[in-house]
C-alpha cells in the first residue's frame, strides 16, 4: 500500500493541483474507515463476550428462579385464602430493578408499571411511598415521582439474590417506620428467554391480615400475625428479586446478541465500503498514470 | 394439650382409618415444602407430616383444620403413601394448613438428617456457647445464643 501511495504521488506531480487532493481525500477517507472498522470489531468482541457471560448467568438464574417461584407461590397461598376486606389506598411500592445497565428495557419496564399503578387514582393514594431496589430505576423514579421516593437499596442483584438479601431489605423496610395499608412489589416477570413483562405481587400488611375474615378461620396458639406478615414480606421480596434477576440476565443476553449482530452488519458494510474505496483509489492512480503516460 | 385437641379433631378420621382401603386417595394432604433455593415438595400428596412447631410437636393429617404454626429448629418428617418416611432438619419458618386441604411450609433452610456430621455440630456448638458467654457486643451474643439453640436441637435430632 505504501508503494502504491508513493507511485500515485509521483505520477500526479506533473498534473495540476487538483489531482493530489483527490488521492489525499481518498486516503483520508480510507484511514477513517479503517479506524472505524477496527473500533467496531473491538466492540463486537466485547458484546459477544458479554453475551456469553449473560448466557451462563441466565441459565443459573433460571434454575434459581424455579425454586424461588415455588417458594413465592407457597407464600402467597395464604393471601389467596385471606383476601383483604377493603383495601386501604396508601400502598407501599417496592420497585425491583438493578444497578447495572446494558440490559434492554428492564428498568424502564418497572418504572412504567409503577407510573401506570399511580395513575389509577381510585386504588392508590397520591402520597403512597415508593422504595426502589437498584440505582437505575431510582434515577428514573426520582424524576417521575420525586416526592414519593422514600428509600433506595443498591448492591443487590450482582449475583443470584439470596434469602439473606431479601430478609435484609424487609428488615430495613419494617424498621423504617413508613406507614402503609398494603404493599405492592413491582418486578419483571419471566415469560420466556426472550421476553418478560412487568408484574405486581401484593402483600398484605399485618393490620390487613388481622381484619380479613378469611384469616380468622386460621387457628393460632399465640398471636403470630406480626411474625407471619414480616416473614411473608421477606418471602415475597425474595421471589420477586430472584425472578427479576433472571429477567435481567436474559434481557442482557438478548441486548448483547442484538448488539453483536448489529456490529457484525456494520463490519460487513464498512468492509465493503473500505474495499470499494481502496479499489477506487487504485483505479484513480492507474488512470493518472495511464493518462500521464499517454500524454508523454 | 395441643396433641390431644389435635387428636380429638382428627377422631372421626381415625375411625375411618380402620376401614381404609379404597378411600386411600382421599386421605392425603397436599404438601408444598419449599426453601428459597430448593423446592423439596411441590403440591405432593402425602399421608402425614410431623412438625416441630414452636408450641410443641404436632402431626398433620388430611383435612386438618386451618392452622398457622411457626416452626422451631427441629425435625420435619414426611410420611408418604406406602409408609415411606423422610426426615429433614429445618432451621425455622412457618407451616400453614389451608382450608382446601393444602399444607404449605416455608422454611429458610432444611437438609436431610444424613447430611449432618455430629462432630461438626459438636464443635460449632462449643464455639457458639463460647461466644454467647464471652465479652463481645450484645448483638453477637444474642446471635450466638440463637446459634447454640439450633445446634442443640440438631444434636437432639441426630441422637434420636
Amino acid at each position: 500500500m505504501l508503494a502504491r501511495r508513493t507511485l500515485g504521488r509521483i505520477a500526479s506531480q506533473p498534473k495540476a493541483l487538483g489531482a493530489a487532493p483527490t488521492t489525499a481525500r481518498n486516503m483520508a477517507t480510507l484511514r477513517e474507515i479503517e479506524l472505524r472498522l477496527k473500533s467496531v470489531r473491538n466492540i463486537e468482541k466485547i458484546t459477544k463476550s458479554m453475551k456469553m457471560i449473560a448466557s451462563t448467568k441466565m441459565n443459573k438464574a433460571q434454575r434459581a428462579m424455579q425454586a424461588g417461584k415455588e417458594y413465592g407461590l407457597a407464600n402467597s397461598e395464604l393471601f389467596q385464602h385471606a383476601p383483604a376486606e377493603e383495601a386501604g389506598k396508601r400502598t407501599l411500592f417496592i420497585v425491583v430493578s438493578s444497578d447495572k445497565g446494558l440490559c434492554g428495557g428492564i428498568h424502564s419496564s418497572v418504572t412504567k408499571a409503577t407510573r401506570r399503578a399511580f395513575a389509577e387514582k381510585d386504588k392508590v393514594a397520591e402520597d403512597s411511598p415508593v422504595m426502589v431496589i437498584g440505582d437505575k430505576s431510582k434515577a428514573q423514579l426520582s424524576r417521575l415521582l420525586p416526592k414519593n421516593l422514600v428509600m433506595s437499596f443498591n448492591q443487590i442483584g450482582r449475583d443470584i439474590p439470596t434469602f439473606a438479601d431479601a430478609a435484609g431489605v424487609a428488615d430495613l423496610i419494617l424498621t423504617s417506620g413508613v406507614q402503609y395499608d398494603k404493599i405492592a412489589i413491582v418486578y419483571n416477570k419471566f415469560v420466556s428467554a426472550i421476553s418478560y413483562e412487568a408484574a405486581i405481587i401484593e402483600v398484605e400488611s399485618e393490620a390487613m391480615l388481622k381484619e380479613s375474615p378469611g384469616f380468622k378461620a386460621y387457628e393460632m396458639e399465640d398471636d403470630v400475625t406480626k411474625d407471619l406478615s414480616e416473614f411473608s414480606l421477606a418471602n415475597a421480596i425474595y421471589a420477586a428479586l430472584v425472578e427479576a434477576h433472571a429477567c435481567e440476565q436474559s434481557a442482557r443476553r438478548n441486548a448483547m446478541d442484538n448488539a453483536s449482530k448489529n456490529a457484525g452488519d456494520m463490519i460487513n458494510r464498512l468492509t465493503l465500503q473500505y474495499n470499494r474505496g481502496r479499489q477506487a483509489a487504485i483505479t484513480n492512480e492507474l488512470v493518472d498514470i495511464i493518462t500521464g503516460a499517454s500524454a508523454l | 394439650l395441643r396433641l390431644v385437641t389435635a387428636a380429638a379433631r382428627r377422631a372421626p378420621r381415625n375411625f375411618a382409618l380402620g376401614r381404609r382401603g379404597y378411600a386411600e386417595a382421599a386421605d392425603k394432604i397436599n404438601l408444598s415444602l419449599v426453601l428459597p433455593h430448593q423446592a423439596i415438595f411441590t403440591s405432593a400428596d402425602v399421608v402425614q407430616v410431623n412438625l416441630a412447631a414452636a408450641t410443641g410437636d404436632m402431626g398433620i393429617l388430611a383435612n386438618h383444620a386451618p392452622t398457622i404454626e411457626p416452626l422451631r429448629p427441629g425435625v420435619v418428617e414426611v410420611i408418604e403413601a406406602g409408609n415411606q418416611s423422610k426426615k429433614w432438619f429445618v432451621s425455622g419458618g412457618f407451616a400453614t394448613v389451608h382450608p382446601n386441604n393444602k399444607l404449605t411450609i416455608n422454611a429458610v433452610e432444611a437438609a436431610p438428617l444424613e447430611a449432618f456430621s455430629a462432630e461438626a455440630v459438636r464443635a460449632n456448638l462449643q464455639e457458639a456457647l463460647r461466644v454467647a458467654a464471652g465479652n463481645g457486643p450484645e448483638e453477637d451474643k444474642v446471635e450466638a445464643r440463637i446459634e447454640a439453640d439450633v445446634y442443640e436441637a440438631l444434636q437432639h435430632a441426630l441422637a434420636k
